[in-house]
This record gives C-alpha cells, structure tokens and sequence, in this order.
C-alpha cells in the first residue's frame, strides 16, 4: 500500500486529498459528538444564570463576585441532599442485581436450550422467541404485576430487565462454540450437568459473560420507564427518574437554594453519566464482542 | 427438513396462551371487600395513609409532622409524596393497583373525575351527622363550627361530597404599581375603558415598559380564564351550558367563537399586553418586576402579593378590584382531601383526620404551621414565629400542609399574617365568584386533555397575530373540532340533558334551600 | 438463528425411550426452572389480558369491583379506527420510524466506510471509541443534554444571548452578524416543525457511530485478495469502494434494514422523553398514545386495543421481513 502524504504530487494528491478532509472530517465529528456532553460539563461548573456560548468549566460566582474556576457546589448539593443522592444508590444496586439475575437467567436458559436431545427443547426455544415478537402489552403487563403484588417493588423492575431473549439466544450461540467433546469428557469422568456448567462453560465464556453483562447493566442503569409505571414510593426511584424529574417539575427544585437550577439539571447529568465514563474504555472490546457476535447469528 | 419456523413459534406462543387460559384465572375479585358503611365515628384506626403533593418536603420535616400527630391522637400517620410532575398518574395507578393511600390530596380537574370513577367515598353522610353532633356539643368536631362553609359546598358534585376542602382555591387578582398610577394621576380603573385608559398610560411611559403581564393566557387547569379576567368578560373558553337553549356550547367554536371576543387580541396587537404572555412562566414575569418594567400584573392573590413586592426594587404594588365588566375575580375549586373507598373506619378517619386537621386547635396548628420548635417557635414575649426550612435556611416555613393565608376556618392563628397579604385576600375576596367543580364523563376525560392543546394554540396564534381570527378558527375547526364534537356530542345527547335535569332537580329537593341556591349561583357564574 | 433450530432436528438412530431421555435430562428441566417460571408470569400471562381489548375496563370497573365489562364488543377497535388522535400517532409512528431508518442506514454506512479509511490505528480506536460514547447514554440522558443545549432562555428582552442554550446562542450570534434586529429564540422542542428535527438528530447523535460496528466487522471479514486483484487492474481507491466494498456490504446492509424495519411499531422512550403537549401532533407515537390513554387516562380496555393493534401490525411486519429475508439471503430472521 502506498502510503506517502503528498498533496501535490501527482500520483499521491488524490490519495492524500482525501486522507486529509477524512481526517478533518473525523474530527468535526467527534466534536460534534463530544461537545453536547462537554458543554453541559461546562454549565455544571457553573454557579450562575447565564450560559451562552461559555465553553470552559468556570464563571462569575454571584457569592464572590469572583471568575471562579471548577465551581462544584451543585455536587455538593447532590451528594449532600438525600432526595438526589438516594436514587444513585438505588440505581447502584438495581444495576448490580439486574445483571447479576440477568446473567443467571441467560446462562441457565442458554446452557439447556444447546441440549439437542433433550425432549421439549424446542419448545422451550420456540416460547422464548415468541415473546421476541408478541406481548401482552402496557395494561395486561401492569394488571400481572399487580396480580403478584409487584407493584411498589424493585423487583417488577429488575426480573423483566433480566428476563431479555436476545441475550439468552446470544449466550447460546456462544455455548454453541464451545467443544462438543469437552462436554462429553467431562460426562465420563462423571461430573453432574450442574458440575459441567459451573466448571466447564462458565469458565470458558468469560468473554460472554462479560459482554452480556455489560449489556445488562447498561439497561439496568438507564431503566426509567418501568419506574414511572410499576414504583410509587419516592425512596425506590432510581437516578435516571430524579433526573427527569428535576427536568419536568414545574416547582423549581433549587428556589431558595443559592444554587441554579440549571446548574443542577447540568451537574445530575454528569453524575449519570460518570460511572459508565469510566468503565466504558476499559470494557469497549467487550461491547463490541457481543454485537459482532449478534451479527454474525444475524 | 425446512421449516416455516415462524409459524411454529407462532402456533407454539398462541397455543400456550389457550392453555394458560384455560387453566388460568379469569376470576377478578380476590380483594377484600369494600365497607362503604359509615361506621363509627369513634372507632379510631391504628394507622392513616395518606397521599400528598403540595405539603412541606421529606426533607424539611413532613416525618415530624406525622409523628406529632401520632402524638397527639395516637393513630400512626404514614404519607406518601410522589414527584410533582406525575403526581396524578400515581394516584390513578394507586387506585389501579386497588392500593390506594386511605387520604389523597386531590386538585380540581381530577377531583370530579376520581369520583366519577367510584373511587372516593361519597362523604356528605360524615359530613351532615358531623353537623348533628356538633349541635348536640360533642367533642372533636370543633371544625364544623368554625368552618366557611361555602368551601364545602364548592366541592360538591351534584350535591355529593366525595372531598374535603384542604385550603381555600384562591384566585387572580390583578396588581398595580401604584406610583405608575399616581405619576400618570389616574385613580384604580373601575370599568373596561378606565382600564385599558390605565394601560396606555402605562405605555406612554416608555423604556419598553409592559403595561400588565401574567403568567400565560389561559390557565392550564380550570377555571381556564383565571389569569386576566378583564379580556374575557362574557367570552367564555371552556364549553357551557347555554342558559336560553340548555344545550352545552363549545366557547371556542362557532358560534360562540371566543377569539372573535377576546379583547386581549386587540390590547396585544396594541402593545398593552406583555409581548411574551405566551411563554411567560412566573419566574420571567416576576423577573421583569423586579427589573421594574411592569405596571399591572395578574396573579395569585394572597402569599404572592408580599412575594411580588419583596421582588421589587422600587415602586409599590396594589391589588385592585375587579373592573366592572369582568365578572368578578374567579375562585378555583379548592384542593380536596378525598378519602378512598378501600379505606378502613371511614367516619373516624373523617373525624380523626378531616376534621380533626380543621379543629381551630392543636390539630390546625400541626396541620398549618407544623411541629413545635421544628417548624415554629414562641418567643420569650409570647409571640409566634415560623422557623427556617431545615435544608434551606434563607427562608422560612410557609405551611407544613394547609397554606394559612388560604385557611377555610375561622380560628386564631398565633402567626400573625402579613398585612400585605391580609389586605390582596380581603380585596380578592370580597369580588370573588366560587367556580364549580367541572363536569366530568367518560368522553370529556378521553377528549379534553387533547383539546386544551389545540386551544392554546388557537389562542396564543391569534393573540400574537401569528394567524388571523378567521384563520385561527379555521385551524381550530380542524385540529380541535374532532375532539370538540365528541365532547358535545356527549354532553348534548338526550339522555345525558335527561340524567342532568333529573340530577338537578333531586339535588334542589335533598338539600336545603340554602345550598341549592349557593351552588346555582356559583354555576351561573362558571357559565 | 434457523440453521440452529434446524440443528435442533438431528435424527439419532437407534433413540432412547421419550421417558429414558425425559430422565437422563431431569437435572436440566431444573435448571430451566427458573427461566420457565419468568417467562410464565411476567411474559406469558400478560398475554391473556389482550381480551381486554374486548372489553369496557376503566377505573370505575377496578374500584367498584365489577371487572371488565365485554358487553362492548369490537367497540373499542371501531373507536380506535375512527379517532384522530390514533390516525396522528399512528401516522407519527410510520414517519418518524421510516425516516429515522433511511437516515440511519445512509448515514452509518457512510460514516462506517470512512472509518474504515482511517490509516492510522490510534486514530481509527480513539474515533470509534468516542462516536460510541453517546450510545451508553440513556435516552433520559440524552434528552435532558439537548434540553439544556437547545434551552431558548427565559430572558425578558429576547435580544440578550446570555440566556439561551448554546445552540441558539449560536444561531444569534451569527444572525447578528446580518441582521440588526435583535434574534429571537427558537424553542426547538415545542415548535412542530422543529420538533422532528431535534428527534432524528437526537437518534443520531446516540445510535449512529454505535450502528458502525456491525458494517466495520462486515469490512473486516472482505477478502484483502479481491483489493489486490483490483488494484493490479488499476482501479482507484474510490472504484475500490464502489465496486468491491459497497457489494459486499449489500447483504449486511438489507439484513440490519430488514431487522430494523420490523422493530418500527416499536419506537417509544426517545420520544416520550422528549415530547410535550405542545407538539403531540408531529410527536406522539402509537406507544406514547397507549400509556396516556392507559395509565394517565385510565382506559385500559381501549389502551389494550391499541396496543394489540400495534403488536398485531407488528407481527405482521416481522412476517414480511421474514419472508424478505428469505428471498434475499436464503433463510429467515426468525
């Protein structure tokens, strides 16, 4: 491949012309990409009522009177106020137990559905693909949830997060690649199913477990509808909810505060989005993992 | 072997859903049953839930109140207080999931559609034995004797009683800087010409002076024509019931055509009407007051009128009396405290609770200003004072529950109103027109929501010239008219104008002669 | 996924009784157990209550114990085939989906080919890592971030910028540049023929750079031999692309249109995240429809039938694509 950047010579400018307005390109868009995120980075730094096109993490503090540089007081006021930092905690572990039940759901369903000669295998895989494509619908759903006393719970949340057909079929066809004949080894030396799937598959497919995971715990973390139908009680709201909330009361959530609410709206955005921040470009080849692993089914 | 895969999932789900069917459980009432008996009023329960929106925060202390009462009373109160912005889809999904807190603080629009729905016990029976009791001189129904009640009438529907008035509605009135007055020598406007007189000298002023704002155009909840009064005059944007023909009219379609009468159209275009009233909010209005920008401004009367002036830098703000023309300043329907059907002992819950939060007393005094020395406090000399909020020390508490500026007894309150306060409500109230709890069927609750929508359009098009009055019309027929039809459709059929003056009349012959009166007169006045 | 239900049909000679297999396996029914138990309840019997849409079942019915009325019969579907509101949603479904789906093929193809360009492999990690990001946001997340940045300010004079959010605040400044009037705010989110607008750029921002992954593991798998081959012809980088690289795509791009096209009934939380009164009417989807009618409105018997409505068009969707599928690639999607 040739690869000399040359504008203007002859047999390399075609090439090179483009290398360079796609180079420009790629980063107009990340621009574009970030700058949604970073501005409103900006904002939560900022303790005062205008914005505009301020695109640096300070401002004129109205206490001071000063330019004040990285202004944190709405997260203090969010890590301080027990009506925000409550629902964090609640999103905390109804992230951890959806993708830890997930995870259970989808390895136990996947490992029997790849036992071909079990009777009524394909049923079982028949009735999970259908709710890939039917289901009862918003009122039926609640009027269940209701019928078992769910509603109120955390769990009307977390059981039908964890319960998710196209990551029990993308774990299964995960176990599909793992050697039929480790299997059947293990079966002489006389190990039991539940030997062979705690010592055998699970081991063996960390990478899906880790990929599935994540998957779950990105839904588990941005959940926010079922809250709004199934969960009345304001200690069970969870991160995403108060977040919405602060953008949709009319009450102005910081009157009386010193804090404005924009500030605040900014500052619980970025206390959202923090934790998967951080883990997202350790974790990125998990992710993709898992979707080059749906396409390929696909 | 090729299969249709497809159709065997299919086949496989539908024939699973039979079976669960036919196995299944199609019976619906394993709930404990309802007592709608009335009970004993003495019988106290162990423990009241109750829902509530507008109280004091969790975090300011709603826990202390709750204790106190269990204090005071020893039934245990418990609350729940969802987020404002969804407030009712919870109580709907409350009553859905036969869950219901036993008390539920309750607004005017969805009041009359709750007990519509047979959700609310119907609670005139406590209310009229409560009355007989209180003749005799029992004990704990103080509240009867020291109530206005005109308040509880204001929330009956078809002479039923499904809630209890947890303050006064309250109503607009409109404020005018007086020193604008004073410069321009003119006195506070008494009809519609002194009025807009007032405006265009507020005008002449200059230095893009607003000569009146208000928080939006039409009201988002009824009474929809709650905010500037003074432009609507007979013009009325909701549907009515036509006195001459008795047949329910749309005010904004034909013929009634309520842009075709709205004054505000012609004061807009005229510059005297704040440029932004679509989208005003109270913060912006209240922003440009302080900036001194504004002459005349519509709102809230009561708490709002030392709000206002405390937003000031300069200048003094009045409330003023209606101007002739305007019918009197309207009073909202009052917030309700329903009681549900599923609750338990509901003539104690009535008498512990109800009344006893109304007792001119200790019960008052908690359910008012809230908890001793956490809420409030008596000084050394005697008198009363409100405490700093518990997260937010710059100001003080206002209300634990009931707002007392907008109390519906008679009783003495140890915190002393503001005479800036006490001065816009004796104004407001002595012009005041109480509006009637709206009419609610299954088709105004499917269509009315959709409705509003189209009217505010309609109105704010028109009022800022961005269409034409006939242009507006035309567009309201279209967007709006579906939903309209149905809803007067409805209201217009035979059987509903049956059922309506059959309500009528057993309403005019059970009550006394008093209240039928009251209530007609209020209803003429919503109309 | 057919290949594998089809793997499901191996004959085995000489089979053990359905009992002998039934009891060999019995630890595994156990363990199917629980994932049985979930898809029972929370999938299964949901599903009963589409008779519902059959049926009169407000508020009324729940509180005065009377249950679902089925007096009324197809009642709620004659309803619903005449009502305005459910022609605007179901119109707003089909355009905002349809055109949701074009933009997002177009674009991430494009947008996929050109990563695949990038020379160097720093570059190409730190682009695709950051066009991800917003796909890890929730819609919650991203609506609140372009509320703020497409904020019109509440400010009282309307020629003041400092209010606004960053993205009128723009538009001011380079419209102050021309104009000598002061610039009056957009407020893009209540304005109908911005509405859409912001939702398909909304789609966008979240899911475009994360929709790449698919076409740039599909890049990876073209034979480097068939580049060589062309190039020793002397075709350029760009009939390289168009030649070789867009055919080879072809496949992956139907079958991720096809897949989405099915799912169109579905949209629902972007918009019911980002929607308002104001704009129901370029807005408001079938499944936001559904929930006001149902949970705000309390109509569950005619919210039901919308949503069985939905599901059956959806069904039938999932067919056709099915059978598209089938056509083109020589097996379905289910």
């Amino acid at each position: 491949m040739k690869k000399k950047f040359n504008l203007f010579h002859p047999q390399y400018a075609a090439r090179s012309w483009f290398v360079l307005f796609n180079t420009i390109f790629f980063i107009l868009l990340m621009a574009v990409m970030i700058i949604p995120i970073y501005k409103i980075f900006c904002d939560s730094m900022v303790n005062q009522t205008v914005y505009g096109l301020n695109l640096l993490p300070r401002g004129l503090d109205p206490e001071t009177n000063e330019i004040a540089w990285f202004n944190v007081i709405a997260y203090k006021r969010i890590i301080t106020d027990p009506a925000l930092y409550h629902p964090f905690w609640v999103s905390v572990y109804t992230t951890l137990l959806t993708t830890f039940l997930g995870l259970l759901i989808s390895t136990l369903g996947a490992y029997v559905l790849i036992q071909r000669d079990m009777p009524g295998v394909k049923l079982f895989g028949y009735l999970l693909l259908f709710t890939m494509i039917f289901n009862g619908g918003l009122i039926p759903t609640f009027l269940v949830m209701k019928r078992v006393g769910l509603l109120d719970s955390i769990w009307a949340v977390i059981v039908p997060t964890s319960m998710n057909v196209y990551n029990l079929v993308l774990m299964r066809s995960f176990f599909e690649g793992i050697p039929a004949s480790l299997f059947e080894a293990a079966e002489i030396d006389g190990c039991t199913p539940m030997g062979i799937f705690i010592k055998i598959v699970l081991p063996l497919s960390k990478a899906a477990l880790a990929s599935i995971g994540l998957f779950f715990a990105v839904a588990a973390w941005s959940e926010y509808f079922h809250y709004v139908i199934y969960i009345k009680s304001s200690d069970k709201y969870n991160f995403q909810y108060k977040l919405r909330d602060l953008f949709q009361d009319k009450q102005d959530a910081s009157e009386g505060t010193k804090i404005n609410v924009n500030t605040l709206k900014s500052a619980a955005v970025i206390v959202s989005v923090v934790p998967f921040m951080f883990i997202y470009p350790f974790c990125q080849k998990y992710f993709m993992t898992g979707v080059t692993m749906g396409a390929v089914k696909e | 072997m090729k299969k249709n895969v497809l159709k065997r999932v299919s086949a496989l789900g539908l024939s699973m859903v039979m079976v669960a069917g036919l196995a299944g459980c199609n019976g619906s009432g394993d709930s404990a049953e309802i007592d709608l008996e009335y009970g004993d009023p003495d019988d106290k329960p162990d423990e009241i839930s109750m829902m509530v929106d507008t109280t004091i925060t969790e975090e300011n202390g709603l826990q202390a109140v709750c204790d106190e009462y269990e204090k005071q009373t020893g039934i245990k109160l418990t609350f729940e207080k969802p987020d404002h912005a969804k407030y009712y889809e919870k109580v709907t999904l409350s009553f859905a999931s036969e869950e219901p807190a036993d008390i539920i603080e309750m607004g005017s629009t969805y009041y009359p559609e709750l007990a519509n729905s047979g959700a609310l016990w119907d609670m005139t029976e406590a209310w009229e034995k409560s009355k007989e009791q209180a003749a005799q001189g029992a004990q704990g129904v103080n509240c009867v004797n020291i109530i206005d009640e005109d308040y509880i009438d204001a929330l009956r529907i078809n002479g039923e009683l499904y809630g209890f008035p947890m303050a006064a509605g309250n109503g607009t009135i409109t404020y005018v800087r007086q020193d604008w007055l004073d410069a321009a020598g003119l006195q506070a406007p008494k009809n519609y010409d002194e009025f807009i007189n007032m405006l265009r000298a507020f005008k002449s002023r200059g230095g893009g002076a607003i000569p009146i704002t208000a928080a939006g155009l039409l009201n988002t909840e009824t009474p929809y024509d709650i905010y500037l009064r003074e432009f609507y005059q007979d013009a009325v944007p909701d549907i009515y019931k036509d006195k001459t023909t008795g047949k329910y009219v749309d005010g904004f379609g034909e013929p009634a055509c309520l842009v075709c009468n709205y004054l505000g159209i012609d004061a807009y275009q005229e510059g005297l009407i704040d440029a932004e009233i679509v989208t005003n909010k109270t913060s912006t209005c209240r922003d440009k007051l302080g900036s001194g920008l504004v002459g005349a401004f519509n709102y809230w009367a009561g708490m709002w009128s030392l709000k206002l002036q405390r937003s000031m830098n300069e200048g003094q703000l009045v409330a003023i009396p209606p101007i002739e023309e305007a019918n009197g300043y309207t009073e909202r329907v009052p917030t309700a405290l329903a009681m549900s059907v599923y609750a338990p002992k509901k003539a104690a819950i009535f008498k512990y609770f109800l009344l006893y939060s109304h007792d001119g007393g200790e019960g008052q005094m908690l359910f008012t200003h809230g908890v001793k020395d956490i809420h409030y406090k008596y000084n050394p000399d005697g008198s009363c004072e409100a405490l700093p909020y518990i997260v937010d020390p710059d100001n003080k508490v206002e209300k634990s529950m009931f707002a007392p500026e907008l109390t519906i007894t008679e009783w003495n309150d140890p915190i002393p109103l503001d005479p800036m306060v006490k001065e816009s409500l004796e104004i407001y109230r002595q012009h005041r027109t109480f509006a009637t709890v709206p009419v609610v069927n299954d088709t105004i609750s499917q269509n009315l929501a959709d409705l509003n929508v189209v009217r505010n359009v309609v109105v704010a098009n028109a009022v800022t010239g961005k269409q034409t009055v006939d242009e507006a019309m035309q567009y309201y027929e279209e967007k709006g008219g579906y939903y309209a039809n149905a809803i007067l459709d409805d209201l217009n059929s035979e059987a509903n104008l049956a059922a309506e003056a059959e309500a009528e009349a057993k309403a005019k012959s059970s009550s006394s002669e008093d209240t039928a009166d009251d209530a007609a007169g209020a209803a003429d006045e919503a109309e | 996924m057919a290949n594998n239900n089809d793997n499901f049909d191996h004959v085995i000679v000489n089979k053990p009784s359905i009992g002998q297999r039934m009891f060999k396996y019995r630890w595994f029914y156990l363990m199917f157990l629980p994932v049985a138990v979930v898809l029972l309840i929370f999938f299964y019997w949901p599903m009963l209550g589409v008779r519902y849409a059959w049926s009169t079942y407000k508020l009324k019915q729940i509180t005065l114990r009377l249950g679902p009325d089925y007096s009324t019969g197809w009642g709620n579907f004659q309803r619903l085939f005449t009502s305005d509101p459910f022609h605007s949603a179901f119109r707003n479904t089909i355009v905002l989906s349809f055109f949701n789906l074009v933009f997002a093929t177009v674009l991430t193809v494009v947008i996929a080919l050109l990563i695949n360009e990038i020379g160097n492999a720093w570059g190409k990690k730190i682009v695709q890592t950051v066009l991800y990001l917003p796909h890890f946001l929730s819609w919650v997340v991203a609506a609140s971030i372009f509320m703020l940045i497409l904020s019109a300010g509440t400010d009282a004079t309307g020629a003041d910028t400092s209010n606004m959010g960053f993205v009128n605040a723009i538009v001011a400044k380079i419209y102050n540049l021309f104009h000598n009037d002061p610039y009056v705010p957009i407020d893009f989110l209540t304005e109908g023929k911005w509405w859409r607008v912001v939702w398909y750029i909304m789609n966008r921002w979240k899911e475009t750079g994360w929709g790449t992954i698919i076409y740039l593991a599909a890049l990876s798998s073209i034979s480097p031999d068939l580049y060589e081959a062309a190039e020793i012809d002397g075709a350029n980088r760009f009939k390289q692309t168009w030649y070789i690289t867009v055919p080879s795509l072809m496949d992956t791009i139907l079958v991720v249109f096809i897949l989405n096209l099915a799912k169109i009934m579905n949209i629902f939380e972007s918009v019911f995240v980002l929607y308002n009164s104001l704009v129901y009417d370029v807005s408001d989807v079938i499944q936001t429809y559904v929930y006001r009618v149902g949970i705000v409105g309390n109509d569950y018997g005619y919210s039901t039938a919308i949503g069985l409505f939905k599901s059956v068009v959806s069904l039938v969707l999932v067919s056709a694509s099915d059978v598209i599928s089938k056509k083109v690639r020589g097996y379905g999607i289910v």
